[in-house]
């Protein structure tokens, strides 16, 4: 399975905590990926605040920096974060749903660059960004 | 509202609390822990925080939540501050695969200024030697 031939709501539907944020496809291009986490109350961090969650964002960004660096392969790859950093620029917009566009920065054989912008409503004024390392391995049969 | 639910739990010597207060701490079950005067903060293990279902395994972000709650636990508990401090970013290592299993985290203050505090989070299941993940964070005072 590639994201070649599986959408990436299909992919998200397998990830529990995937889908437990939301998450889902805006915009899929060969060399990047927009994805939307709609505000719900249960992602707020002060109840009523309208505020998400620093984590969820940064599980969100984890979660498409992975497919981005997924989508670099024909083959099914086993895909491993070895490093992520999230720098937080300003808060979310209280009730706002969260977008992330992501890209892949270099691909090589076993390790991946990825990085993403993550936004309100104006791509041209981030809230949060993130570049994350992964590693690939073939899958190997499990002894 | 964080502020009060810390300082009406520092008066008790050891206890272990459920950060519902906090909906998003809730949906991820964080619970905080005190024992022989230090906290932990802990990710009870469930369905949701599922990132690859075969093998099972816990999706990295919800790992890089639990540290940066501990992270944010730690400094509240040690500033008394009235405001909760503004996260400026947060660096991970992931180290090992998280098993679908209850997970721990301690954060150590590495420094702390006027402005800024920097901390270190290590998270575990169940060998606190075996680190599943690290984090670097930097916070905003005041």
């Amino acid at each position: 399975m590639t994201l070649e031939n599986k959408n990436f709501d299909e992919v998200v539907l397998m990830i529990p905590h995937a889908r437990r944020l939301g998450l889902r496809l805006l915009e899929r291009e060969d060399d990047y990926f927009v994805v939307e986490m709609p505000f719900t109350a249960d992602l707020e961090i002060i109840p009523g605040s309208g505020l998400m969650a620093n984590g969820a964002i940064t599980a969100m960004l984890d979660t498409v920096l992975g497919a981005v660096a997924y989508g670099q392969f024909e083959t099914f790859r086993r895909i491993v974060t070895l490093d992520l950093r999230v720098d937080y620029f300003e808060k979310p917009r209280p009730f706002s749903s969260v977008i992330t566009k992501c890209r892949c920065l270099k691909a090589m054989d076993r390790v991946i660059y990825v990085q993403g912008d993550v936004f309100c409503k104006d791509e041209q004024s981030p809230i949060a960004h993130g570049v994350a390392v992964f590693s690939s391995a073939e899958m190997e049969a499990r002894k | 509202m964080i502020e009060a639910f810390l300082s009406k739990l520092k008066d008790q010597q050891d206890f272990d609390e459920s950060l519902e207060i906090s909906p998003y701490a809730k949906m991820m079950g964080f619970r905080l822990v005190r024992q022989d005067g230090q906290l932990t903060t802990v990710m009870k293990f469930h369905g949701d925080l599922v990132g690859s279902p075969f093998p099972p395994a816990l999706h990295g972000g919800t790992v890089a939540a639990l540290m940066e709650m501990s992270a944010l636990m730690q400094l509240v508990w040690n500033v008394d501050q009235i405001h909760i401090p503004k996260t400026i970013d947060i660096t991970i290592d992931y180290l090992r695969s998280g098993k679908p299993e209850d997970t721990f985290s301690k954060a150590r203050i590495y420094r702390q200024g006027r402005r800024y505090a920097t901390l270190h989070t290590e998270a575990w299941q169940s060998d606190p030697a075996k680190p599943i993940a690290s984090a670097m964070l930097h916070f905003q005072l005041g």
